[in-house]
């Protein structure tokens, strides 16, 4: 049959060990961070170098197959699942091709791990700085496909402001240069479109990303409170005084709970209503400055206590509890729905009363740790998926959370993507002329809508797509 | 007040009429010829939408002056942290329509990267929004990178998103000598971009720019640093072991910007910053090829990024086209004004590949917006 064919082809370009064909062998690759959804890949292929990927690319283009671009998997949104269609594993393209300290850039293949590029920067006094908390195990092409953020793009940006150039073969073949590795370049910016397209709009093949100056000075504290409601005006204050911390986390007491009963305990207050971290960085002169008025902000907004981390061992462990709380909150139920909602910075107070009282009034258990500097809300829901009613609580809480963010003029995702989880969301912030304007541009990269299918954008969305005869073959099942 | 530039562009499209689309007509020298009927400002749309200082963001439509701007967030101890080539009489929607920076870039980022949202009418005279008003956001396909840099051509920009910046304790301009010896000024430059500094702006002028500002008539390397007091203090004594500093008043900046010829060439060479003395060297060649031109024109560059930008008061000689017709592999040229011969010559289009064709012909199928400016849609 036809599958088995183009598994045979496929092997034939990678390697018969890197085709996956067998039901049981797939079932590793049906989710991604997000143990919520599980949607099963027709095959899988893992091409091991650079021309291995582009022919497979074209070998899926000669019989119009779509497929799916897979990194780690680490990514939160379900974006990375394929649903009885190929899944294109790029994890072991891992080569870090250049490094130039002078110029600060790195040039790195997309299965290249966050922080193992942050290794290789760090001695040379550099820093890749979107940071991700899966960053020990998301790769760089990953990253470009969400657009990905992490606690310190407050103060450094996401990974769209990271990005020099990608070279990426688009889903028909044609291998092109997004960006200019060298120099400025003219006309429409590509390279920004095909940023957080998740997996959409091609394959990056090579990525050259900016390094950033490590920062002379770092200084961490931890500020707790006896309340959410302080913690957050604090958040406000800090960001409405002009510093720009590297990082402003939240965590409410329901994080640090979990967080201090896990094998990550940080040392955070378990007494606490909330805490926030704090780091500020920059020149050791001016660092000390802000510290002090930071501490000062803290302590008139009802801070029990200012903690300044003595020690890299101390700020690391202050940072572990917070890298590793999604993770730590496995303790307490088997699935977790992860949020990731923006709300305006000014509006974090109320909008977290909110939603203690949508969890209060559905019963579910809300853990809230996030990216409090830039409004990036994570209220996260421990539950178990296999008790109906309580799954289908959970459901309802999250979808009128989501409508309070966006209520108070915020995104339904900042940093996680839309992948499969907020399909049903986007129609909240953005009208049907500016969901077919994204339907057009994705057209312009993929024709035949055979990247990543049925993601990021609802389909009944795409006004003019729909005429298409790819469109026809999509609706009706029809083989490719 | 977007409705009615989305019924000029409905008309425009009924009738087949390509629209120059304009701000404060400042620029209508930059960009390949546009070969338009009717031109649809943008001044009168203009004002602020939403303004929430505590969230350092604003909203903005696209006819408001970056000098409106300024007084705005300025009275909240805040900016905008651009200055675009020109004045701050230029409007936010060109700016973004342009992608244009100044030197302000080296510590805040391009334009790209401080718009959070745009809304647009496209050349079928829908209006579309991308981003949001918020600091984070990757909901949807990024149509606002798209729409950034796109000179018109995909849609009439008519609203902005904006993040913001609290208004430093202190700002100082200091400017430092640039050796004229290409090796030494690679020396120089290298000595000051791994120095213990961490500027707003860095840029290399030359001569006739120098006396412009009101700098000693010498190749100047100019500087801002900001922050608080500490922060100042310790960049100013950095910076004064590495040579002698004098300080300059904050006009110099304005004074580089709006130090324009009028009717002239401009055009940059980009490429690697570490090859910046180098391409110094050829651009000055480059612009030295004709009789006088030398004198009058201004260039400076981009430390940190390794842009040289040059302007030209007359049109370029035939010698400097032919030179930028093929540069060294290390140079990346990008024109801005040119004569409409030379544009033919030089680079006839930006948007010459499938994709962007594509994006053209799904946002502005009737090719009635800015037609041209990038190059042709085929």
């Amino acid at each position: 049959m036809a599958t088995e064919q183009l598994a045979d082809d496929l092997a034939a370009i990678v390697g018969e060990r890197f085709v996956l064909r067998r039901a049981n062998e797939l079932l590793v690759y049906n989710s991604d961070g997000l143990p919520g959804y599980r949607r099963q890949p027709l095959l899988a292929v893992f091409p091991g170098t650079r021309d291995q990927t582009i022919e497979v690319v074209r070998r899926l283009a000669a019989d119009g197959v779509p497929f799916v671009p897979r990194g780690a998997g680490t990514g939160l949104s379900g974006g990375a699942l394929a649903d009885n269609v190929v899944l294109l594993g790029l994890h072991r393209l891992k080569k870090v091709i250049s490094i130039d300290a002078d110029n600060e850039r790195a040039t790195v293949e997309p299965g290249v791990v966050n922080l193992t590029l942050k290794r290789l920067a760090d001695p040379l006094g550099l820093l890749y700085a979107p940071d991700p908390s899966s960053e020990a195990a998301c790769t760089i092409g990953g990253n470009i496909a969400e657009n990905a953020g992490g606690p310190h793009c407050l103060k450094y940006g996401v990974t769209l402001n990271h990005v020099i150039a990608i070279t990426a073969v688009l889903p028909d073949g044609e291998v092109v240069t997004l960006g200019s590795e060298s120099g400025e370049r003219e006309g429409y910016d590509l390279l920004g479109a095909f940023i957080g397209s998740e997996g959409c709009f091609g394959v990056a093949l090579d990525i050259t990303v900016k390094l950033t100056k490590s920062p002379p000075a770092v200084r961490t504290m931890l500020a707790d409170f006896t309340s959410v409601d302080d913690a957050a005006r604090v958040t406000s204050a800090i960001v409405a005084s002009g510093i720009v911390p590297a990082a402003l986390e939240f965590m409410d007491s329901a994080t640090i709970r979990v967080v201090e009963s896990s094998i990550y305990a940080a040392g955070y207050p378990a007494d606490a209503a909330a805490v926030l971290l704090i780091e500020l960085d920059g020149l050791s002169a001016g660092v000390e400055a802000d510290v002090a008025i930071v501490r000062e902000l803290c302590v008139a907004g009802g801070a029990r206590e200012v903690r300044i981390a003595g020690n890299e061992a101390e700020r690391l462990r202050l940072w572990q509890g917070r890298k590793k709380a999604f993770g730590a909150m496995g303790r307490l139920a088997p699935h977790l729905v992860v949020q990731d909602a923006v709300i305006p910075r000014t509006k974090l107070a109320e909008v977290l009363a909110t939603i203690a009282r949508i969890a209060a009034h559905y019963d579910v258990h809300v853990c809230n740790v996030f990216h409090a500097g830039d409004g990036n809300l994570h209220p996260n829901i421990p539950y178990n998926a296999d008790d109906p009613g309580e799954a289908e609580r959970v459901h309802l809480a999250m979808g009128e959370i989501m409508r309070a963010c966006v209520d108070a003029g915020g995104s339904i995702t900042g940093e996680h993507g839309v992948g499969l989880d907020k399909l049903n969301y986007i129609e909240l912030i953005f009208s049907p002329d500016s969901l077919d304007a994204m339907c057009r541009l994705r057209s312009a990269f993929d024709p035949d809508q055979r990247a990543n299918p049925g993601k990021v954008v609802p389909v009944h969305s795409c006004q003019e797509w729909k005429s298409t005869a790819a469109a026809t073959r999509h609706a009706t099942g029809a083989p490719t | 007040m977007t409705v009615l530039i989305q019924e000029r562009v409905r008309e425009a499209r009924e009738s087949h009429t390509p629209l120059r689309i304009t701000g404060r007509s400042y620029w209508l020298s930059a960009g390949r010829p546009v070969a338009a009927i009717e031109t649809v400002s943008l001044t009168t749309h203009s004002g602020i939408v939403e303004y929430v200082p505590g969230d350092l963001t604003i909203t903005v439509r696209a006819g408001t002056t970056l000098a409106e701007i300024g007084r705005a967030t300025g009275a909240e101890g805040q900016w905008l942290p651009i200055d675009p080539a020109g004045s701050d009489d230029g409007t936010i929607g060109a700016t973004v329509a342009t992608a244009s920076s100044g030197p302000l870039a080296r510590g805040f980022g391009t334009i790209r990267d401080l718009v959070l949202g745009v809304e647009f009418v496209t050349g079928e005279g829908k209006i579309v929004k991308g981003g949001g008003r918020v600091v984070k956001n990757v909901a949807g396909f990024d149509l606002v990178r798209l729409v950034t840099g796109s000179w018109g051509t995909l849609g009439i920009v008519t609203e902005v998103s904006l993040r913001l910046y609290a208004l430093p304790e202190r700002r100082v301009t200091i400017a430092m000598e640039a050796p004229t010896d290409t090796r030494r000024l690679a020396e120089r430059l290298g000595l000051l971009r791994n120095a213990p500094v961490m500027p707003f702006a860095m840029e290399l002028v030359n001569t006739h720019l120098a006396r412009r500002a009101g700098l000693p008539p010498r190749p100047m390397i100019l500087m801002e640093i900001g922050g608080n007091a500490a922060a100042v203090a310790a960049q100013r004594d950095a910076l004064a072991k590495l040579g002698a500093v004098i300080e300059a008043s904050a006009e110099t900046w304005e004074k580089v910007r709006t130090a324009e010829s009028a009717g002239g060439s401009v055009f940059r060479m980009s490429g690697l910053p570490a090859g910046l003395a180098a391409r110094w060297e050829r651009a000055q060649q480059i612009v030295g090829t004709a009789e006088g031109t030398a004198e009058g024109t201004l260039m400076h560059a981009s430390v940190a990024r390794g842009t040289v930008r040059c302007l030209v008061p007359q049109e370029l000689s035939a010698e400097a086209s032919n030179l930028l017709s093929a540069p060294n592999a290390d140079d990346t040229v990008i024109f801005e004004s040119l004569s409409h011969r030379l544009w033919k010559k030089l680079s006839p289009t930006a948007i010459s590949d499938r994709v962007s064709q594509s994006i053209k012909k799904a946002f502005d199928p009737l090719d009635i917006l800015n037609p041209g400016i990038l190059g042709p849609s085929l």
